[in-house]
């Protein structure tokens, strides 16, 4: 299969999306090659962002100065946050294969990181929004796009994985519960990692 | 001896407590809205003492615990110890009594709580002419359960009995034990605890009431109606009984974490940690269990709405006893405590979870009940999308507040003050309430929708006589 073939991933999934899926489920890509040729390069964008809005502008938590960080601190935040996101896409394609052969759904690895990269993309582009980094203004962008990856997700799973749409609707809950799970799992590990002395200065 | 085959179990009182239930969830969630937007907009109070916000908010977690919880959790406890007992309820006039007297007790609890009565521990503010109603109130309940139980025509006790067994012993333990008080007049008492002594016991009552009422309670309701909704046996009996007694064993040493760097014995709080941890296990053993049960029977969500629900509440549970434990480390918690973060933490329970798989088994229930089918399930399919965005955008603004907090009230300069006063951190967060307002219409206008739903399906019609079928001797049958 021609590599050039899955640049649906990236484009067409944006609009239709219901396209893009049935396209997804005649191919069986190899999950390194999505990877590198798609998946990393969504990744990359939040850190990057985030890197620009926080050095020229500083997080706004709401109070009324900034939260400057130094740049070296801010780097490493950065280069954190992209493992975490990589480490996040990874257990998330592999816990979905591990659930495909409970829900009768295909254990095609690279559809699973390939669907991932999917449901995920609107999230990566939305976050644009961390080059104003405030809380609230980063938080009312990303929830509607939220509940459109979440949409993907339950749209996604039953055409990519060929699996009957309320089995497909089972698998995408527990995923959604997976993801819940690691979404506050990064939360506990940003405030550890704030006690610990990286990132911003604490009185603890 | 009860005559098995002319006997018919007794549902009415079981309608009726669900009717009271959703009374109870559309009052008590429309004060919770008040509430939130009392935070945005402090003056609406209107200067009335009753309106402020201290004491609408004990109004509110009362009616949600106590009105819309423990109806539900009394009204499913009947349906389903009747079934897995195969006797009719033990007492029944005393059932109605239960089924009666503890809404009275909830609505006079309520207005004392208006006028200012109160205990000032929380979840247990009611003064104690109200506590011992409740006690009474109680007692009768166990009375009926354990009856029926010590009945029952089938030899096991069926795993959800064992829940709903816990969740009544062990709330009449925490319930007596941390409302002793020596009264000082009707209307005031004071703990018999004092200092730290007080804390202590009052968390240990607090964090179990969240323990086996709002997770053992609600475990028994989804270990009965789960595997009937889904036609299938549980996925794991085995698992689910070293799940119970792991829950029971564990749970209870867990509430100092409440009291995390407060003048308790650090090892009191170090104790709570390790058993916060180990609660992970026997919590997702139970998550585990439902999401398998309903694996195989994804046939049910054609027609069935109410599946939904629970399978979704199963997602919410996982997040919330993964969270809980997280927030009981020590470096978590300094950054989480006193923030919005607990908020979040506690909807993503009680919404996510615990009205959710309340909303499934009444869907379920109510059209049975009266042998009729569900008046909407359009309706219903709305109710739950709207259940799943009110909870989703409630636990986001939360984290987003609560994090915002724990991050600028710690926050410190070069010569080591504090960066930000506490007032403008506050009157910052108003955003976040106004999203979390928004989140709470969402989620109560959901709730009012099943209310209407569930109003036509039963209106005008009376339970169905179910005769009490005779036990399969592969179960062994007592005499």
């Amino acid at each position: 299969m021609n590599d050039r073939s899955y640049s649906f991933l990236l484009f067409k999934s944006l609009y239709q999306p219901s396209i893009a899926f049935e396209e997804l489920a005649k191919v069986d890509p190899s999950p390194f090659n999505i990877l590198i040729r798609y998946s990393i390069w969504l990744l990359i964008l939040p850190p990057a962002f985030s890197l620009i809005g926080a050095a020229n502008f500083g997080w706004r938590l709401g109070a009324a100065e900034p939260l400057m960080l130094p740049t070296n601190t801010l780097v490493l935040v950065s280069v954190a946050y992209l493992c975490v996101l990589i480490f996040g896409l990874l257990s998330t394609a592999f816990i979905s294969r591990w659930m495909a052969s409970t829900y009768g759904a295909s254990t095609s690895l690279g559809r699973h990181v390939a669907l991932i990269t999917i449901v995920g993309e609107p999230l990566a582009i939305a976050s644009v929004a961390h080059l104003y980094p405030d809380v609230f203004v980063n938080i009312l962008i990303l929830i509607p796009t939220m509940i459109w990856s979440m949409y993907l997700l339950y749209k996604g799973i039953p055409i990519v994985l060929e699996t009957p749409p309320e089995r497909g609707m089972l698998m995408a809950s527990s995923l959604v519960g997976w993801l819940l799970v690691a979404a506050v799992s990064l939360l506990g590990l940003s405030v550890m990692l704030w006690t610990l002395g990286v990132g911003p200065l604490l009185g603890v | 001896m009860i005559d098995v085959n002319n006997s018919t179990y007794h549902d009415k009182v079981v309608i009726r407590l669900i009717q009271f239930s959703v009374i109870w969830a559309v009052v008590a969630m429309t004060v919770g809205v008040y509430l939130s937007a009392e935070l945005i907009w402090p003056t609406i109070d209107f200067g009335q003492f009753w309106l402020s916000f201290g004491r609408l908010r004990p109004l509110h977690t009362n009616g949600i615990l106590f009105g819309f919880g423990v109806s539900a959790l009394m009204g499913t406890a009947f349906y389903s110890v009747q079934r897995t007992s195969h006797v009719p309820l033990f007492a029944p006039k005393l059932a109605w009594f239960c089924c009666f007297a503890w809404q009275l007790v909830v609505l006079t609890g309520g207005i004392s709580l208006l006028g200012g009565m109160t205990s000032s521990k929380e979840y247990a503010e009611l003064e104690w002419p109200f506590d011992i109603a409740i006690t009474i109130v109680w007692v009768c309940f166990g009375i009926v359960f354990f009856g029926t139980i010590a009945t029952r025509k089938i030899k096991q006790i069926y795993i959800s009995n064992w829940f709903y067994g816990s969740l009544i012993i062990v709330i009449a333990m925490l319930h007596i034990v941390n409302s002793l008080a020596i009264p000082v007049s009707l209307t005031k008492s004071y703990s018999i605890y004092a200092g730290a002594q007080d804390a202590v016991v009052q968390w240990w009552y607090g964090h179990n009431a969240v323990g086996f009422l709002m997770t053992g309670g609600y475990l028994g309701m989804m270990y009965y109606f789960l595997p009937k909704q889904a036609g299938r046996p549980i996925w794991s009996y085995r698992l689910s009984v070293v799940a119970f007694w792991a829950f029971v064993y564990s749970y209870i040493w867990a509430g100092p974490h409440h009291l995390h760097f407060s003048a308790i014995p650090e090892w009191v709080q170090s104790l709570a940690v390790v058993m916060s941890i180990i609660l992970l296990l026997p919590s997702w053993a139970s998550m585990i269990n439902g999401i398998m049960t309903v694996s195989t029977a994804w046939e049910k969500l054609k027609t069935d709405p109410a599946l939904k629900f629970i399978v979704l509440s199963l997602a919410f549970y996982g997040l919330a006893t993964f969270e809980g434990p997280m927030m009981a480390l020590r470096s978590v918690n300094v950054v989480s405590h006193f923030t919005d973060w607990t908020i979040g933490h506690v909807h993503s329970g009680a919404l996510g979870w615990n009205a959710m798989v309340t909303y499934g088994t009444f869907y379920f229930l109510v059209p049975r009940l009266v042998g009729v089918e569900l008046h909407s399930v359009r309706l219903a399919n709305i109710h739950f999308w709207l259940a799943l965005a009110g909870t989703m955008l409630y636990i986001i603004a939360m984290w987003g507040a609560g994090v915002s907090q724990g991050l600028l009230w710690l926050s410190i300069d070069e010569i080591g003050e504090l960066s930000f006063s506490f007032k403008d951190i506050m009157s910052s967060m108003t955003p976040y309430y106004a999203l979390r307002l928004v989140a709470g219409l969402i989620f109560l206008g959901g709730t009012v929708l099943m209310a209407y739903n569930l109003f036509m399906t039963l209106k005008g019609r009376d339970a169905v006589v179910v005769k009490v079928p005779p036990v399969d001797p592969a179960y062994g049958v007592n005499s």
